[in-house]
């Protein structure tokens, strides 16, 4: 029960503790004496502009100090993140959010590069001052142990209102921080989605279209067709006759012009590609005679010219793909 | 024993063409038509320029078939009956008549050969289309037959000038137009300037091996060919494809370079024309050692069979032989067997 009783008494007089550590360091710092002008040299790179920043808003100072040895920061000195600031008591609404050190030592001096993030908790129904508040810094000299202190400078700059207070005629309100007022367009951008999809897909098309019914060129042409075709051909008669004569309107269509046992070299002159399966196709003009127009006509092709027909196909069409033809022993 | 026959015949056939060839130097393909229109019992008219070798082919043909052999020749002022007969006073001052060339070797005759024929008149044209169709004449109150008779005949495309256009009725009862060439070949025509045995036709045509082939066993032998030489379904569908090309080349997207083919075929070839071009692709491939017509044998026969049977409007007829030959090129290239 006592214990119990110790933690309450310190959660009530903890901010009591704070407030009255802050307003100590204040009069410290009003009491230290002011560095020595040369000792101490500043960069400062302010936010790009001085306007239009409200409740929400992030500022970020980049500063580089250098301080001439043998003066040295006292690191405790540099600001809380967190700390809430006053002025007069009443609270600026100005938060150091973020502090970003990075030391340097060099033989002569010390470079910090401080990064130092404040946020906006304050607004206004209409546009007001604000400003980043002065920091000070403890610096010490090591060799006397004297405390001396440093300012960075506060900046200024302009906090406007989220809305504008009262009737306001909007197209008179000529505010460059304003923008252009923008119509709703997303049904817009939604309908010119479907269409450019539409129109892809019917460019696709065309494509495959003036591409003679094929996704790649050489592909799908007349002997792949026949390929497929033979395949599935049975090993009967009709099945035989049909399979050649697939082969015979591939070679036609191939050629442009009716291809016949008699004109074979003009048929090279034309696809010069097809020479390497010349014996073939002469073995085929063979069968096909016997089997369209003399049964006593002999070819030396076997007894299984169904077979044989498919591996010959499938040579045709890598001739017609520009490829060089698999060896006709290879299996279908 | 057909097929020996066949065999035996084969032989004779190639030896008349290998005698042929002897005297009439790089004309292969014209000597292995007529050999084929020989077999086929069609009747021969050979296009080409002066000088080519036409009369000397003919002659070779004739000695090496054997039988009756007539010649005359096409003149402006030949009447039908000079090829009957002809009249002359006799020794005892008195007129006689004998017999023309078409009856002087009667039944034995083989080749009646007319020489430019396109320089006689249409009265003799219609004489001879009878005797080409029928083999008959009637003269002297009786009918003449000539049941072995070839008509082999040239003419001049080039030369108009006092010429008749043979008719189509006419052109159509030859089975073939065979045009002949000067052949390109540098040997050959060097040799046909400077090789003296060229120089006399007479002793030229002497060295041919005479009666090489029984003329009086022609026909029947025909008929056995014709007979022993098959037509697959898939082939008489081809030529029946052929046949409606010529007719109307625009069904099978046929073009000729600068013609309007609406308008350029009056009529394709004739069902006689188509009979005769399946009768010598018959005799081709009994020559080349088949037993059935393939696409090929049509081929070989195809132009010189159908090509003088089209009949085109009269605007197109001064280009008539280089549109037929183009049009029938295309129609081969563009109908397909099977």
């Amino acid at each position: 029960m006592k214990s119990l009783k110790k933690y309450w008494l310190a959660i009530i007089t903890s901010p009591l503790f704070i407030l009255s550590v802050a307003s100590t360091y204040a009069l410290e710092y009003e009491e230290l004496p002011d560095i020595k002008p040369g000792i101490v040299s500043i960069q400062i790179q302010e936010p790009v502009r001085n306007v239009g920043y409200t409740v929400g808003d992030i500022l970020t100072r980049n500063m580089t100090i250098t301080i001439k040895k043998p003066y040295q920061l006292i690191d405790e000195s540099l600001p809380i993140i967190g700390y809430e600031r006053r002025y007069k008591g009443q609270l600026v609404g100005i938060d150091l959010s973020d502090l970003k050190h990075v030391k340097k030592e060099h033989s002569d001096d010390v470079t910090h590069t401080l990064s130092l993030s404040y946020q906006v908790f304050t607004n206004n129904l209409v546009a007001k001052h604000g400003s980043l508040p002065q920091e000070y810094l403890r610096i010490i000299n090591t060799q006397t142990k004297e405390v001396v202190k440093y300012r960075i400078p506060s900046w200024d700059f302009a906090i406007s209102p989220l809305s504008i207070y009262g009737a306001v005629k909007i197209e008179s309100d000529m505010s460059g921080f304003r923008g252009p007022l923008l119509l709703d367009n997303s049904n817009l951008k939604q309908y010119l989605k479907v269409l450019l999809t539409v129109l892809a897909l019917s460019l696709l098309g065309l494509l495959y279209i003036l591409g003679k019914y094929t996704w790649l060129p050489r592909m799908g042409g007349p002997f792949a067709k026949s390929y497929r075709l033979i395949r599935r051909s049975p090993n009967t008669p009709q099945g035989l006759q049909q399979a050649i004569t697939s082969m015979h309107q591939s070679l036609n269509t191939t050629a442009g012009m009716s291809v016949f046992g008699g004109n074979l070299n003009e048929f090279f002159e034309k696809k010069p590609s097809f020479k390497p399966i010349k014996t073939e196709i002469e073995q085929f003009f063979a069968l096909s005679r016997q089997v369209f127009f003399e049964p006593n006509a002999k070819h030396d092709i076997g007894h299984e010219p169904i077979k044989w027909l498919a591996r010959f196909c499938r040579r045709c069409r890598d001739c017609e793909r520009g490829l060089i033809p698999d060896a006709l022993d290879s299996k279908v | 024993m057909s097929d020996r026959l066949l065999a035996d015949w084969r032989q004779h056939a190639l030896t008349l063409e290998t005698e042929v060839n002897k005297v009439v130097v790089g004309q292969q393909n014209p000597v292995r038509l007529i050999t084929i229109a020989i077999f086929a019992r069609g009747h021969v008219l050979l296009e080409g320029d002066v000088g080519v070798g036409k009369t000397t082919l003919l002659r070779a043909f004739t000695r090496g078939i054997g039988g009756g052999y007539q010649r005359i020749e096409g003149t402006i002022d030949l009447m039908p009956n000079d090829l009957v007969y002809h009249t002359y006073l006799g020794e005892d001052g008195k007129p006689h008549v004998s017999a023309g060339p078409l009856l002087m070797s009667g039944e034995d005759l083989s080749v009646f050969f007319f020489n430019e024929i396109n320089r006689a008149r249409p009265q003799v044209h219609s004489l001879l289309l009878r005797v080409m169709a029928e083999r008959t004449l009637s003269a002297f109150n009786k009918e003449h037959v000539f049941p072995h008779m070839i008509v082999f005949a040239d003419r001049n495309q080039v030369e108009k000038e006092e010429t008749f256009e043979i008719p189509s009725a006419a052109r159509d009862r030859f089975m073939m137009e065979i045009p002949i060439v000067v052949p390109n070949d540098d040997d050959i025509m060097s040799g046909l300037m400077f090789d003296t045995r060229f120089h006399n036709v007479d002793t030229l045509i002497d060295t041919v091996k005479p009666d090489v082939l029984k003329f009086d066993e022609l026909n029947a032998f025909s008929g056995v060919i014709q007979e022993s030489v098959e037509a697959s379904k898939t082939l008489e569908k081809y030529a029946l494809n052929l046949w409606k090309a010529t007719r109307k080349p625009t069904d099978f997207g046929i073009k000729v370079t600068n013609v309007d083919m609406n308008r350029l075929v009056l009529a394709g070839a004739s069902p006689r024309g188509m009979s005769m071009m399946l009768r010598a692709a018959r005799v081709n491939a009994w020559l080349n050692e088949r037993t059935a017509i393939t696409p090929e044998d049509i081929h070989a026969v195809f132009h010189e069979t159908v090509a003088h049977r089209l009949v085109f409007s009269p605007v197109y007829e001064m280009r008539r032989t280089e549109i037929a030959r183009e049009m029938l090129s295309n129609i081969i290239n563009a109908v397909a067997a099977p």
